[in-house]
């Protein structure tokens, strides 16, 4: 039982870590990795959608996942 | 520019006849269900105000939801994207960040507050705090900043919409004045939303709030469909918005806004703040069980960012495609045919969807439309019952009628529910002549400056969920000081004091801040720094008094033995 608690912890905290850096990379500072200059903007495209587009619904794909893993496996319910 | 009316065919009903039976459908089955609302309701205070503590998983997601998605969801929000471009999008991210405050702060607040019979914010972070009284007005003057340009926003919203609805219509004369759309629009909305609110309590809310958030996200997803299919599919509407000018395909945006640290700020402090706002709080409290809220959590997180992704911000880069905004001496502006950057999901399915799908095309039109309203009167309706709570709770029961009975109670929040909305209707009216309130003009900015307060609400809500190392004296000073950094950020300061020496320097200063971080984050740091600080040289709780709230709220076993009510 409770290697089972010390096993949700950590994982409870690796998706932690996860759904911070999805904030860090997406709305945070990350975007300065993809943002596009002033020139480049029209031609920074993936698969023909703007770069930025294509950031956002990564890590908020990112960001979803996490709540969907920890939906499975760290959040307890109360029980009757 | 094609005139929408003019592609449906000669003898059918025009667009402001097919609205206005829409309109009126959906009136009526509102009025509906707050007439059922109240059939099953029980004289109570606790019944009023939290549906017995018994709601199951679809209303409560759906009640969150409508409540969290104001206007602003399908006006603001794009009209943000249409003025800022792709950079606005990421704002989505925040959707996941509100799912996780539903979970983590939500089923904590939901547990203690089943226990012990709580029924607003103030009695919780009140009972927690030594049941203090100055922290008690504290939180219910939060509440209240929050609560009431919400109110006065949403009410707006209808004026607007009731002028998009019916663009032919002149002006309606009773009781020997003139009425304009706009005055009637935010006059029946206020009026219906009174209501069902004042007959049926928190049931005809939550309720109501169902079939408006289903419209809402119907409405959301099927004006993507209708701006796709009229730019010709994904690839050429990607290839168009790929074509924008630059400035709008890259940070910060053609408006220079929209920096990462703003946006990062805003997605996690503005999210978490509207979840624990009055309403937002008296909801988990009436949901039935952590499943309820942890389900609400995976829908917040999952299936509400692709609504937006894939939903409302597309139109509204669409819009951006088919009606660019124009740069004038004055900044940007939106364009002509659009009117005001909020308008442009409205100018885009009225454009577009008569001439694709004629007459049906036009009842889809009114349905979209009748869904940006639902927005609007779901967040209307929770924040006029929690004001009622609050005042009713944390105001009359407290200090002006100590031990009055729950009838009395009850209808003394059903009098502020009245008083409320006539005030609020008030203001919008005069508001809408004056040129004096034209800062708060936006629907967006008004969001903004609300949603800081809530987040003054923040500290004290993870020391009593997660630290519980703050004391008394730390939460108050922390909360005064918080809401004071906030309203520096607000126009109120320059209009009050004038915007000369050392006001303008603050207001020089916080212009500069705002431009590199959320508003609420601003107050947030403060406040924090202030409890902090605070709470190392001041009395400490009662220890076994906050071990036994800890236990309340961690214990992982549902406590029957405590009668709610």
């Amino acid at each position: 039982m409770k290697v089972d608690e010390r096993r949700r912890r950590r994982i409870g905290l690796a998706l932690f870590c996860l759904f911070a850096l999805a904030l860090v990379m997406g709305p945070g500072p990350g975007i300065y990795l993809v943002n596009p200059g002033i020139e480049e903007a029209n031609s920074r495209t993936v698969l023909g959608m703007p770069v930025i587009y294509v950031w956002t619904v990564f890590w908020c794909s990112v960001q979803a996942a996490v709540v969907v893993v920890s939906y499975f496996t760290v959040w307890k319910e109360q029980k009757k | 520019m094609i005139a929408p009316a003019c592609l449906l065919s000669e003898g059918s009903p025009s667009l402001n006849q097919i609205g206005g039976v829409v309109l009126v459908a959906y009136l009526v089955l509102l009025v509906g269900i707050g007439i059922v609302g109240f059939l099953k309701s029980r004289a109570t205070e606790e019944d009023f105000y939290l549906a017995g503590r018994d709601q199951g998983f679809l209303v409560t997601v759906m009640t969150i939801m409508a409540t969290f998605f104001s206007s602003a969801a399908i006006l603001g929000i794009p009209g943000m994207v249409y003025k800022d471009g792709v950079s606005f999008l990421l704002f989505a991210m925040n959707l996941p960040c509100a799912g996780v405050a539903v979970y983590l702060l939500g089923s904590r607040i939901r547990r203690v507050g089943r226990k012990r019979s709580y029924v607003t914010q103030g009695d919780m972070i009140a009972g927690y705090y030594g049941d203090s009284a100055a922290i008690r007005i504290a939180v219910a003057m939060i509440g209240f900043l929050y609560v009431l340009p919400y109110i006065i926003m949403q009410i707006k919203a209808g004026g607007y919409l009731a002028r998009g609805m019916f663009p032919d219509a002149g002006n309606v004369a009773l009781f020997g004045k003139e009425f304009g759309m706009f005055e009637l629009g935010a006059t029946a909305l206020s009026l219906v939303t009174m209501i069902y609110v004042l007959i049926g309590g928190m049931r005809s809310v939550a309720w109501t709030d169902v079939v408006q958030g289903f419209l809402l996200l119907g409405g959301m997803v099927l004006a993507a469909v209708v701006t796709m299919a009229a730019m010709g599919g994904p690839v050429e509407f990607f290839r168009k918005v790929s074509a924008l000018p630059p400035d709008s395909l890259s940070l910060p945006g053609p408006s220079g806004t929209w920096t990462p640290w703003k946006l990062m700020t805003v997605c996690l402090f503005a999210s978490t703040a509207s979840m624990i706002q009055p309403g937002q709080w008296i909801r988990y409290y009436s949901a039935r069980n952590d499943r309820a809220l942890k389900q609400s959590a995976l829908i917040f997180a999952v299936a509400l960012p692709i609504c937006y992704l894939f939903g409302v911000m597309l139109v509204a880069l669409g819009g951006r495609v088919l009606y660019p905004p124009e740069m004038t001496g004055d900044g940007l502006i939106a364009n002509p045919a659009v009117g005001e950057f909020d308008q442009i999901v409205v100018v885009m399915i009225k454009e577009h969807l008569p001439a694709m799908m004629g007459v049906m095309g036009a009842v889809l039109v009114a349905v979209v439309l009748v869904a940006v309203l639902a927005a609007s009167m779901s967040t209307a309706d929770s924040n006029l019952h929690a004001l009622s709570a609050v005042v009713t709770r944390d105001i009359y029961d407290r200090f002006v009628r100590p031990g009055s009975s729950q009838k009395e109670r009850a209808w003394v929040g059903r009098i502020v529910i009245v008083a409320a909305t006539l005030l609020a209707l008030l203001l919008v009216t005069t508001g809408q002549e004056s040129e004096e309130l034209s800062p708060l003009k936006l629907i967006a900015d008004l969001m903004f400056a609300a949603i800081a307060f809530a987040c003054q609400l923040m500290p004290v809500t993870i020391d009593m969920c997660f630290i519980r190392r703050g004391t008394k004296a730390g939460a108050l000073a922390g909360m005064i000081s918080g809401v004071l950094v906030v309203f520096l950020f607000t126009p109120f300061p320059g209009l009050l004091f004038g915007s000369g020496g050392l006001i303008g320097d603050v207001m020089h200063m916080t212009g500069t801040l705002q431009t590199l971080f959320d508003i609420g984050f601003c107050g947030f740091a403060v406040n924090c720094s202030v409890f902090a600080a605070v709470s190392c040289f001041t009395s400490r709780l009662d220890s076994d008094k906050v071990a036994e709230f800890a236990r309340d709220m961690l214990s992982t076993s549902e406590d029957n033995s405590t009668n709610p009510s």
